[in-house]
């Protein structure tokens, strides 16, 4: 009968096509949704990716990455005594205006790293060279940065065109100059400024007035003691607050950084109601065209169901066969919306707007809610089918 | 005809059968009485609202009665639950409706194996059972058509196909002919005739179409809610009010 089932769903071409857009266009507004919003809130914690380091100290205060404490250059020392640290390094991180050759200002995310150890330094540069972060007035910045911060040129074509800031070009922050030695390439920040690097006590310079310039200290531990047990360590000789920089934020960790920092934003914004509004409309438009769809189906096919019945057929047998229905066009609609989702996460990959990160459990969520919507409209079928009289085949 | 050909498929006594509220109650049987042998087509006619739709129902075990005893092939259906009357009606009967009924999105050969893919026969099996009965009925070729690209009288052929491609003793038959013009009519109860003869089995249908009754080898005539009266011969019948 399944198979039977199966034809009579296929065999009504509009409603299939009603149904799988129905599904589909669900599929792809909960997944997308879900997948631009999770690619949003791994903007929160780029710093942490950006910046590697397996232990990163900061003010007890301190909730999220981009909620800087700054220390006193003191605390360095006091967290290099602690046994188990291998090294620690200075972080400087603050948002300033870069004033730029043609006078516009920019909001960057300025990074001083430690000059002798360049620990928290960017892992790719597409032009330059690291050490030269060590020449007077010297800065790196990263790709996405050197083409915000570039300048209007006339091309060859006589039009006007964006030109990317190279080796060589200049701009200032706080009237001093920085001088570009590299480009390269980071994770854009949620923050929304480009990252320029430059060495810790520049950066001290940039920043004229702050007493206090140390923002994070990463630190690596020794060989044979883990992260945690640094963390532990450290917290409890220096009273600072110390973090692991693992990434993963599928749940609550105290010890890492980017996860209270994505926890944060969770609980702080607006960004999971907006979004999560956007999946639940998703939700509901997926039950109510594909309820509404499947129901007119049912209702379509009532009197051959109620002949079916007749002929002896069981409400068992009738209830499996709408769920094959309902569940087959389910998955079909899942793949189709799915996919589409996925096409066009690539093309906002491609484009770098808006951020899109779709994670496993997203599709898993989506293909489990994407049943759900099935099993609702099967229900429905179910409960209309059962209440039709096998008697009524009799009446014409 | 043989001893066994006469004796008892369908017996219903005193069955009472009324719809609606205690306050609004419509009586569509009053202690009706009916009789049908195996081996024989009788045909249940009467005017419009006498019942015999309803006493078709109580009979197939689609409606149970208020009062009264129902005896299919020796087995009484009014103490049956309704899992038990699925079941029984899924190895018994067959049935041919009025507007057919066949699903328009499967083939003329699906539409045909439902009654044996309800029993749990495989599809392959159930498919050449339903082919080799599609052939009976004259309809071989059409196999993996649609029934709406068939005419009415096809269609018509298809379900009778379908009533008796699980051999059932039981059929049942709903004004097979309304939808149909009297050479067609006559066409389709010629096939049921033709194909339903068997000693062991029973054919009930119901209609209106007098121009049918001579296919029948006894005609129960309705009236008020109860069988008022049996004859072999359809001249016997005033056909006037029907």
């Amino acid at each position: 009968m399944y198979r039977l089932a199966l034809n009579m769903l296929f065999g009504d071409r509009a409603k299939l096509a009603m149904l799988l857009c129905g599904l589909a266009f669900s599929a792809l507004l909960m997944a997308q949704q879900s997948s631009v919003f999770f690619g949003i809130m791994s903007w929160t914690y780029t710093p942490m990716v950006n910046i590697r380091a397996q232990v990163w100290v900061s003010d007890p205060m301190v909730e999220q990455v981009n909620d800087a404490k700054p220390l006193r250059d003191t605390d360095l020392g006091r967290v290099r005594s602690v046994d188990g640290v291998a090294w620690a390094a200075p972080l400087h991180t603050s948002f300033v205006q870069a004033r730029m050759q043609d006078g516009n200002f920019k909001l960057i995310t300025l990074v001083g790293i430690d000059a002798d150890t360049f620990a928290g330094a960017p892992a790719v540069l597409t032009q330059g060279r690291i050490e030269d972060l060590r020449l007077p007035d010297t800065v790196i910045v990263d790709e996405w940065g050197a083409s915000l911060m570039g300048r209007m040129t006339v091309g060859p074509d006589g039009k006007p065109r964006n030109t990317p800031l190279k080796v060589g070009d200049t701009f200032e922050i706080n009237d001093i100059q920085a001088r570009i030695v590299g480009i390269c390439k980071v994770k854009r920040a949620f923050t929304g400024g480009p990252f320029v690097y430059t060495t810790y006590d520049r950066a001290k310079g940039y920043t004229l007035g702050a007493r206090r310039t140390l923002s994070f200290m990463l630190v690596e531990p020794q060989k044979g003691v883990t992260p945690t047990e640094l963390c532990d360590r450290i917290e409890r000789d220096t009273g600072l607050k110390a973090w692991t920089s693992d990434t993963v934020i599928w749940s609550w960790g105290e010890r890492s950084l980017a996860r209270n920092t994505f926890w944060w934003f969770w609980t702080n914004t607006g960004i999971p109601f907006s979004f999560g509004t956007a999946v639940l409309l998703g939700l509901f438009v997926g039950i109510a065209i594909s309820g509404q769809t499947f129901y007119s189906f049912v209702l379509e096919n009532l009197k051959y169901f109620a002949a079916i019945k007749a002929m002896g057929a069981g409400m068992g047998v009738i209830a499996r066969m709408l769920f094959v229905q309902a569940f087959t066009a389910g998955l079909i609609g899942f793949g189709l919306g799915a996919g589409m989702a996925q096409g066009i996460g690539r093309v906002m990959i491609e484009k770098g707007m808006p951020p899109f990160v779709m994670y496993p459990q997203i599709l898993w969520a989506t293909f489990v809610l994407v049943l759900g919507i099935s099993f609702v409209s099967a229900i429905i079928g179910i409960i209309k089918v059962s209440r039709v009289d096998a008697a009524s085949v009799f009446r014409g | 005809m043989s001893r066994l050909a006469h004796t008892v498929a369908v017996r219903a006594s005193g069955v009472d059968m009324f719809f609606g509220t205690p306050d609004n109650q419509v009586v569509a049987l009053k202690q009706a009485d009916f009789e049908a042998r195996r081996g024989e087509l009788i045909m249940l006619v009467g005017p419009s609202g006498c019942g015999k739709t309803t006493l078709l129902s109580v009979i197939a075990g689609t409606l149970t009665p208020q009062a009264g005893t129902v005896e299919v092939f020796g087995q009484r259906l009014d103490g049956l639950g309704q899992e038990e009357l699925t079941a029984f009606r899924r190895k018994n009967l067959g049935f041919v409706f009025q507007s057919f009924n066949l699903i328009p999105t499967l083939t003329v050969a699906e539409n045909v194996m439902i009654p044996l893919l309800i029993q749990g026969r495989p599809y392959d099996e159930a498919h050449d059972r339903a082919a080799a009965i599609i052939e009976k009925v004259g309809l071989k070729g059409r196999e993996e058509g649609r029934p709406n690209a068939l005419s009415g009288g096809q269609q018509q052929r298809v379900a009778i196909a379908r009533a008796l491609v699980h051999e059932p003793p039981l059929l049942i038959c709903d004004e097979p002919t309304s939808a149909l013009d009297k050479d067609t009519g006559g066409h389709i109860m010629q096939l049921v005739r033709d194909l339903s003869r068997s000693p062991e089995r029973c054919v009930v249908v119901v209609t209106h179409d007098h121009r049918i009754f001579r296919f029948a080898d006894r005609i129960a005539e309705m009236e008020d809610g109860r069988i008022s009266r049996v004859v072999d011969d359809p001249k016997l019948l005033d056909t006037t009010h029907l």
